[in-house]
């Protein structure tokens, strides 16, 4: 087609299609596909056409860059053409063409190339889209929240752990938390279940439960990996409360510099004085407050490199007395804040791209619990990153190949100051509260954790149908003396022009750097081999279903001995399935995922079996969103099991210390009740003079189902409760875009 | 973080007692007296015993031991046919003692008694009491100079009712202190200067304790009876 060299075509295809294509016959066929940006956007208003083909009814990208063309000749060429967009072509080749990638004007005057459709990065993995995440009720507007809707996602009424997330059963620190790439240490506040970072100044967040490639590391289980927003062409402010918080964000582009900057404030610290009961023994010094801030810069120094900076910060603060007199017995006072800048340059020229980037996080950890106990931690992480990556469309019978190379060094220098008891590990069973005298674990002191990872991987297409992922990663944990060797690999083979089947294996480690483990330079990373298989099938335009059946073997858990002391002595094992299917159609979305899973381990090779502490066989969410002119309604109802519980037996009275000390039973040989719950959502959009406004309303729990979350003792362990989640949770909010 | 989550919500639980209850099975504390005891001495031992709908009571033990003492040490804890002891050691045994578990020559030797109470209410009531040999200290005379209300308490005590009525004591701020009631709500029970409330849902006849334990391993405890009107 003259005119549309291949260098000027904006447009990425589905290798496979392509091949799959060359065996159809020329009958017509319907045709949808999806047009995306280069950074995975929908692109909306683009106009689809068929080439030679004017009796064609054209067709126009809907919000989420959906086309659909009826009866079109099997391999015709598709024209895609949008403002700020140069023009691109696809070939229909199938009912379903996948994603078409539009480069912007200015993109398309750098380099123009044709790469493989971008899977997801790993079997089960998923993309949560920011334009969907009001859809899904029960998040309270809130895109992180939105992972405990996914398969894999151990489900609990509050954040599990330090970080707030559980994957596939193991522990929450055997999952990695990364903004813009590098680690951040929590992704929730400490309060409301609210994520550090707002939708609004979030552009993706990638789940990955299992399976990832090299290019990920330090961690045994899963990664979510959240990027930040840049600033669009369109300038935008806009101002959201809620009775969460209060934010505001502003965003746009300004010459060759884009920018968004954030800003947000708890709200509900103000409202808790006036729920609270004055009778309640307590005295709320500092009611559990918190800040956040997110920054983002992009700059186009040349057409091939641009420089970004980012920085996300998040500050936590509560203090409070459980009496009215204040005394000091009776403190309690946390402070968590850090703050992660990032500066990074991306450089793209023909075959090549590359990222680099360097990151400092200044974190302080506070935490002090009556007058005894004490921990005080000052971090600072200084990090980099960078990776090139090549591609060839064909070498030595290979297609489309991929090979990247690249570091990562994870440098941090940890200033300790605790006085507490040792702390529960996995599986320690933790029925009521420590002993408020008990400081046996002292430390003062610093810790050094220089951390270096190498990659390097290669992806090709063996046959039209068939592609394959081999790569190396190696870790040095130069605190321990370790250096890891973690091969992985990865294989697609696309079965149906709709349905890829994966298989994907590797090793993994995830360093002992977690909370108490920095007092003991002598344990060694924990390892898990990872193994599933999973399939991806797109049936009907729309629709996307992805199941997967995962096998998990751990090893060099760290555990702590009957003497106390930390070592690599557990072992255990993890395996299930998973399923996540969405349809967008029209004005429904529809959300479902469920997760069957059992997660067994042994503390030493000969100890007993037992489950992993957040063992959950059953995890449920099914979502469904219909929106109408300003309307939308969305309901979202969720089923899981409960967490195990080690039972408490009996107690001994210490009358020295006027102490109980409880006797446990066997480990999690309870569990707390099924939780289910509905959750509904309406949201209206309405114009207020020049600004664009929302109002929303999403409620949890609506036919107040108050389920029990975990047990609570009394002091002497004769008694038990149930630690009973909220009978309902409104959640109301105001946003307006300028 | 968890614990301060824990901890806030813990006043909004139902149907647990809270520490200070007397109203309910319990050892409030064990006495060894002496808690100190020289090379030929005997302690004896008995126990505050608090029953769900019944008055406190000095309780002896049915059974006790030493099952974690250091070799030798564990016979020292004796029935006479009347009450649990601990005596009958020997210089040998608690140098023995101190080379064993890293202690000073001359310092006192820990011994852990486990004591065991008559069931009460179903509930089985075992404790420890850590017993001191080699050296001499005696129990607290007494909880100190007690104010109820401003004035100090007489054989029984009457307080007024939906008031706070505050509570104290002047024994020596190293102790540790312990008011106990079942007569009404109790705020800041393990303070020199707590106080009391009985609301028009509580109880409003019981009993008041005051348990002093000081940092040696001493304790001594007085009850009062006390009713709101």
């Amino acid at each position: 087609m003259p005119g549309f060299g291949p260098l000027r075509y904006a447009l990425l295809f589905v290798v496979a299609l392509e091949a799959v294509a060359a065996a159809q016959d020329v009958a017509p066929i319907d045709v949808a596909g999806r047009v995306i940006d280069s950074r995975g956007r929908p692109v909306r208003g683009a106009s689809v056409t068929v080439d030679g083909q004017p009796a064609i009814v054209p067709s126009t990208t809907d919000a989420r860059g959906r086309f659909q063309l009826a009866g079109v000749p099997t391999g015709a060429s598709l024209v895609i053409a949008a403002d700020g967009f140069q023009t691109g072509l696809a070939t229909a080749s199938a009912a379903s063409l996948g994603d078409v990638v539009l480069l912007s004007v200015q993109e398309a005057n750098e380099v123009i190339e044709v790469k493989g459709e971008a899977p997801p990065d790993s079997p089960g993995a998923a993309r949560l889209d920011r334009s969907e995440v009001s859809r899904i009720p029960g998040t309270g507007n809130d895109l992180v929240r939105t992972l405990s809707a996914m398969p894999g996602v151990v489900n609990s009424q509050f954040p599990l752990g330090f970080n707030g997330i559980v994957i596939r059963g193991s522990a929450p620190e055997d999952s990695k938390l990364l903004i813009d790439g590098f680690e951040v240490p929590a992704l929730y506040h400490d309060i409301a279940f609210r994520s550090i970072v707002p939708t609004e100044a979030i552009d993706s967040l990638d789940y990955l439960p299992g399976g990832f490639g090299v290019e990920y590391g330090r961690a045994a289980s899963g990664i979510v990996a959240l990027t930040t927003r840049p600033g669009a062409d369109q300038a935008t402010e806009q101002v959201e409360t809620s009775s969460l918080d209060a934010g505001a964000l502003a965003q746009g582009k300004a010459g060759k510099l884009r920018y968004m900057v954030a800003a947000r404030r708890s709200t509900i610290d103000l409202l808790i004085p006036l729920i609270l009961p004055s009778s309640l023994d307590l005295s709320l010094t500092t009611v559990p407050r918190y800040y956040d801030e997110q920054l983002r810069l992009d700059y186009a120094l040349s057409p091939r490199w641009t420089l970004t900076a980012s920085s996300i910060g998040s500050d936590d603060l509560l203090e409070i007395y459980t009496d009215k007199a204040q005394n000091a017995d009776k403190r309690f006072y946390n402070r968590t804040r850090f703050a992660r800048f990032i500066f990074g340059a991306r450089y793209s020229d023909g075959p090549w791209t590359a990222t680099l980037a360097a990151s400092v996080m200044p974190l302080e950890f506070k935490f002090e619990s009556g007058a005894y106990q004490f921990i005080d931690v000052n971090q600072i992480a200084l990090d980099t990153r960078a990776e090139a990556i090549h591609t060839s469309k064909n070498i030595a019978g290979l297609t489309d190949l991929v090979w990247r190379v690249g570091e990562q060094t994870n440098i941090s220098h940890y200033d300790v100051d605790l006085a507490l008891p040792p702390q529960p590990r996995e599986g320690s069973p933790q029925a009521g509260f420590p002993n408020p005298n008990d400081t046996s674990n002292r430390f003062d002191g610093v810790a050094w954790t220089p951390d270096i990872g190498l990659w390097s991987a290669l992806t090709a297409g063996l046959s039209p149908a068939i592609r394959a992922t081999l790569g190396l990663r190696i870790d040095a944990f130069t605190r321990s003396n370790d250096v890891a060797t973690q091969p992985r690999a990865d294989l697609q083979i696309k079965v149906t022009p709709d349905t890829t089947l994966r298989l994907a294996a590797g090793a993994y480690r995830r360093p002992a750097e977690n909370q108490e483990e920095l007092e003991h330079p002598d344990l060694h990373p924990e390892r898990a081999t990872q193994t599933i298989l999973g399939m991806e099938n797109e049936p009907i335009a729309g629709l996307r279903v992805q199941t997967s059946l995962y096998y998990t073997d751990r090893t060099n858990l760290i555990i702590r001995g009957d003497d106390g002391v930390l070592r690599n002595t557990g072992v255990g094992t993890t395996y299930g399935a998973e399923l996540l299917g969405t349809l967008r159609r029209g004005p429904w979305f529809v959300w479902v995922s469920a997760s069957l899973s059992h997660s067994v381990r042994h503390d030493t090779p000969t100890s007993p079996e037992r489950l992993f502490e957040y063992d959950q066989p059953v995890s449920i969410n099914a979502a469904a969103s219909w929106r109408r002119g300003k309307w939308q309604l969305s309901a979202r109802f969720e089923l899981y099991s409960g967490l195990p519980v080690t039972p408490v037996v009996g107690a001994v009275f210490d009358s020295d210390a006027n102490f109980y000390d409880p006797i446990y039973g066997k480990p999690y040989t309870q569990r707390a009740p099924i939780h289910h719950q509905l959750d509904l959502r309406v949201d209206r959009s309405f114009m207020w003079g020049p600004i664009h406004m929302t109002w929303f309303i999403d409620v949890q729990n609506v036919y107040l189902n108050q389920s029990t979350v975990g047990y609570f003792y009394s002091y002497d362990y004769t008694q038990r409760a149930a630690f009973q989640s909220l009978p309902i949770l409104p959640t109301v909010g105001l946003r307006g875009v300028l | 973080m968890r614990w301060v989550v824990l901890v806030a919500c813990a006043g909004c639980l139902s149907g647990i007692d809270p520490e200070w209850q007397l109203d309910h099975d319990r050892i409030v504390a064990i006495r060894a007296t002496p808690p100190h005891i020289p090379l030929g001495g005997t302690s004896t031992l008995d126990g505050l015993i608090a029953h769900k709908g019944e008055p406190t009571d000095l309780e002896q033990p049915i059974a006790a031991g030493a099952p974690t003492a250091v070799e030798g040490l564990g016979d020292a804890v004796t029935f006479d046919g009347q009450h649990w002891n601990v005596a009958g050691f020997n210089e040998a045994q608690l140098d023995q003692a101190r080379l064993d578990l890293g202690l000073a020559a001359g310092a006192p030797v820990p011994l852990d008694v486990i004591v065991q109470f008559a069931d009460s209410g179903g509930v089985q009531l075992v404790g420890k009491k850590t017993v001191w040999l080699g050296d001499s200290a005696d129990n607290p005379a007494s909880v100190g100079d007690v104010q109820v209300g401003g004035t100090p308490p007489g054989a029984s005590i009457t307080i007024p009712s939906d008031v706070d009525v505050p509570l104290s004591t002047d024994t020596d701020t190293a102790n540790m202190v312990d008011w106990l009631t079942s007569c009404g709500t109790m705020h800041d029970d393990d303070e020199h200067a707590a106080f009391v409330h009985v609301q028009p849902s509580d109880s409003h006849a019981g009993e008041l304790a005051l348990v002093v334990r000081d940092p040696l391993g001493g304790v001594v405890w007085q009850v009062w009876p006390i009713s709101a009107q």
